[in-house]
């Protein structure tokens, strides 16, 4: 810790003329002097009384409604949310059991002793294709293939009873075309082969 | 007597209306020239005892492949015989007359798939309860597969008899399949797949979308 030199002290103090002080000291003792003058000046700008302020603020009109309501909903407010543990692991449970239950029960219903079929076929410029077979009397328009994403690839899937149907693709309404990606193929006794699909109940 | 009398006359009016039922979904479907040779056909088998839903399905799918009506016809009786085949082949393995309609399709269909008469008949012994639809599908895939067909049914048969259910014998023919596809030879698939019965890989469920996608087709026929 440096220590003042005491002639500094009595210049500051006026108890020591300006002329007397030594020349090694003149140069401290005169920036000790301008800083006490800059802390003695006011402060720049007009200093307003605190009954000014008041009085302002009770002159400026008072906002609109709608905006004192948007003001309430912007302005952000700290919640204090006082939960009991056991109650907060009930709420956490109904909103798992409601999450598990309502997505599980999406698309149709499947009875006791139906399962699910699905055909998949390459048909790059096919316009329309159907799967046609003993499920639906061999007729063609029941069971629609669908290319979404128009990347020749046709897909359906349906609900059926538990069995064992033989098919084919009706390519264009016209081209009676086997399922090549099926694994199981049966002579049609008409000059063709047909596809088998064994269709599963669900497990429940 | 009344109770015979009531039997008979609903038997006497229900005869038309079942053939009448039967012409109706022939109708437009097929040749109209080839409608009464394949009605009657129906009705030999009616009064056999066999199945006659897989006769109206194989008219029905040559009338939709625009197949002539002398060709309907032959295949229809290609598959009357298939089914008298199939009851012939039940009766031999031990299944008591009437056989089960549902037990001669399974026949017929392990026939067509290729499976020798002799090797059906030992799985039909072997599994002397019905149903036997998937245990015939069962070795049908193995023997599809180039499986040894004798290997195949053993596997099939030790399987229900180590209490797999029925409608698990698909996944123990999968099972084999799968052992195969990681490189394994057909004899080395089946023994592993045997040393770990009963316990064979769960069936792969449907997944939450396609459950949601599935749409059922207007008035499906059963099987």
């Amino acid at each position: 810790m440096s220590v003042i030199d005491p002639r500094i002290h009595q210049a500051l103090d006026g108890e020591l003329a300006s002329e007397a002080v030594p020349a090694e000291l003149r140069r401290a003792v005169a920036q000790l002097v301008a800083a006490a003058d800059l802390l003695a000046a006011p402060l720049p700008g007009p200093a307003a009384s605190l009954e000014s302020r008041v009085m302002a603020e009770i002159r400026r009109p008072a906002p609109s409604r709608a905006r004192r309501v948007m003001g309430w909903l912007v302005t952000p407010r700290a919640i204090i949310l006082r939960v009991r543990p056991a109650w907060s692991v009930a709420f956490a449970a109904v909103v798992a059991a409601l999450t598990l239950f309502t997505t599980g029960h999406d698309g149709p219903e499947l009875a006791e002793h139906e399962g699910i079929a699905q055909f998949v076929g390459r048909f790059p410029e096919a316009q329309s294709v159907h799967a046609v077979g003993t499920f639906n009397d061999w007729r063609p328009g029941s069971i629609a293939l669908e290319d979404q994403d128009h990347d020749g690839v046709w897909r359906a899937t349906v609900v059926l009873p538990a069995g064992t149907y033989e098919y084919m693709f009706v390519v264009d309404g016209e081209r009676w075309v086997p399922d090549h990606l099926a694994e199981r193929l049966v002579a049609d006794d008409f000059g063709r082969e047909n596809s088998i699909v064994i269709v599963r109940a669900a497990p429940r | 007597m009344k109770r015979w009398v009531v039997l008979a006359s609903a038997a006497f009016l229900a005869a038309p209306l079942a053939a009448q039922s039967l012409r109706g979904r022939l109708e437009g479907r097929i040749p109209s020239a080839a409608i009464p040779a394949v009605d009657s056909l129906i009705q030999f088998a009616s009064q056999e005892g066999l199945p006659t839903e897989p006769l109206i399905q194989k008219a029905l799918e040559g009338g939709a492949k625009h197949v002539a009506g002398p060709r309907i016809v032959a295949a229809v009786q290609v598959t009357l015989g298939q089914l008298r085949d199939a009851r012939d082949l039940l009766v031999r393995a031990g299944d008591q007359p009437p056989v089960l309609p549902a037990e001669m399709t399974t026949v017929a269909w392990a026939l067509r798939r290729g499976l020798p008469a002799p090797l059906v008949e030992r799985v039909v012994a072997a599994l002397a309860r019905p149903p036997r639809a998937a245990a015939m599908h069962a070795v049908a895939d193995l023997v599809a597969h180039r499986f040894d067909p004798d290997s195949a049914a053993g596997l099939i048969i030790e399987a229900v008899h180590d209490g797999v259910p029925r409608e698990r014998l698909l996944d123990v023919s999968t099972a084999a399949l799968q052992q195969v596809q990681r490189g394994h030879t057909r004899a080395e698939a089946l023994a592993i797949v045997r040393r770990q019965l009963p316990n064979v890989p769960a069936p792969s469920k449907p997944t939450r979308g396609n459950v949601a996608g599935a749409r059922r087709p207007a008035s499906p026929a059963p099987p």
